[in-house]
């Protein structure tokens, strides 16, 4: 089962990338497409970056004594000042390390 | 911009050209990879799963994510669409590139499509708006393909070999919403984008409870919706 996802996700991903190039398509992507598009990174990444700091293993949100929140904050600010994805990842990890160890 | 073909270029310089601007950005691929190698093995998925994915969809968050929804027992309909939907701004890509590539016979189209990354997109579209065009220069985006292609998948290699050896208790996964981060802030520089980001923010944290984790795409949904409102009410174009 897991390899018919696997398939129908990559045949998806390709069409995304080759639909465009392939002739069939228009060469313009319609107004409205092209617009919704510009939101999809952020629309996607976000929830995805809060469910890893804030839900917990079994799904419930984690507020009192979680340390990946505290973790993350330090490393948003490493994120605007140098928008360095390793130096952002260290400084998290290194920081989630710290405080676990120390509360 | 369009000038005469300069007698240097060639098919060579121009792969060659590709390969040393990608090079740059392996230093964020390398890890990435290396961490979805880890995720992958930790997700319950076997080795051959997890190191066929990054060919099979060679897009780094979305297998990323992925693995999240496979190890949360999410079904197939959700998870496939959630994919189709992170991976939907390829299309972007590729209709900006058509004016340049879309004139090559199918095999290229198809070869330089596969490889058609954010990455490798990010450093051959500079080189096609911002230097003279010559009739090599797809060999570019071959490069610069070619190059993220070997990286991902050693480094997907690295991590499936790694991540049995890997401690959970160094929490490795804090690392995938760490380098999402670095992705999103610098995206956030205007109103409507940081309105999708809050829309999604809310949407995402109340739906938790929603069956199958689709709090993933119905929080994309929703922030798409807010993001595109909002353009539409403050005129505001980015």
């Amino acid at each position: 089962m897991i390899w018919v996802i696997i398939i129908c996700c990559g045949l998806a991903t390709f069409a995304a990338r080759f639909l465009p190039l392939s002739g069939i398509l228009p060469a313009e992507l319609p107004k409205p497409a092209q617009q919704a598009m510009k939101f999809v990174p952020v629309a996607v990444l976000v929830p995805i970056i809060l469910s890893g700091i804030f839900v917990s293993a079994d799904s419930q949100i984690e507020l009192v004594g979680n340390m990946r929140i505290y973790a993350a904050l330090i490393a948003g600010v490493v994120a605007v000042k140098t928008r360095n994805v390793i130096f952002t990842i260290i400084t998290g990890l290194v920081c989630l390390w710290a405080l676990e160890f120390l509360f | 911009m369009k000038t005469s073909i300069p007698t240097s270029s060639s098919a060579i310089s121009e792969f060659k050209a590709g390969l040393l601007e990608e090079l740059p950005l392996q230093a964020g691929v390398l890890p990435f990879g290396m961490v979805y190698g880890i995720l992958g093995i930790e997700s319950g998925m076997s080795a051959l799963e997890t190191f066929m994915l990054s060919s099979l969809l060679f897009a780094g968050a979305s297998q990323i994510v992925f693995t999240q929804l496979v190890s949360a027992a999410t079904p197939a309909l959700i998870i496939i669409t959630s994919i189709a939907a992170i991976n939907a701004r390829h299309m972007l890509y590729a209709t900006s590139m058509h004016r340049y590539i879309g004139h090559l016979p199918l095999g290229w189209r198809i070869v330089l499509a596969y490889l058609l990354t954010d990455e490798a997109y990010a450093v051959s579209i500079k080189r096609y708006v911002n230097a003279p065009h010559n009739r090599y220069m797809h060999y570019h985006l071959l490069g610069s393909g070619l190059l993220l292609f070997i990286v991902w998948q050693c480094s997907t290699l690295a991590g499936i070999v790694l991540g049995t050896a890997i401690p959970k208790e160094l929490a490795l996964g804090f690392a995938i919403p760490l380098s999402f981060m670095a992705i999103v802030i610098p995206l956030l520089t205007s109103k409507p984008q940081i309105i999708t980001a809050l829309s999604a923010a809310v949407i995402a944290l109340s739906c938790q409870s929603l069956p199958w984790n689709s709090w993933l795409i119905v929080s994309a949904i929703g922030g798409i919706a807010a993001g595109m409102m909002a353009d539409r009410w403050s005129g505001d174009r980015t």
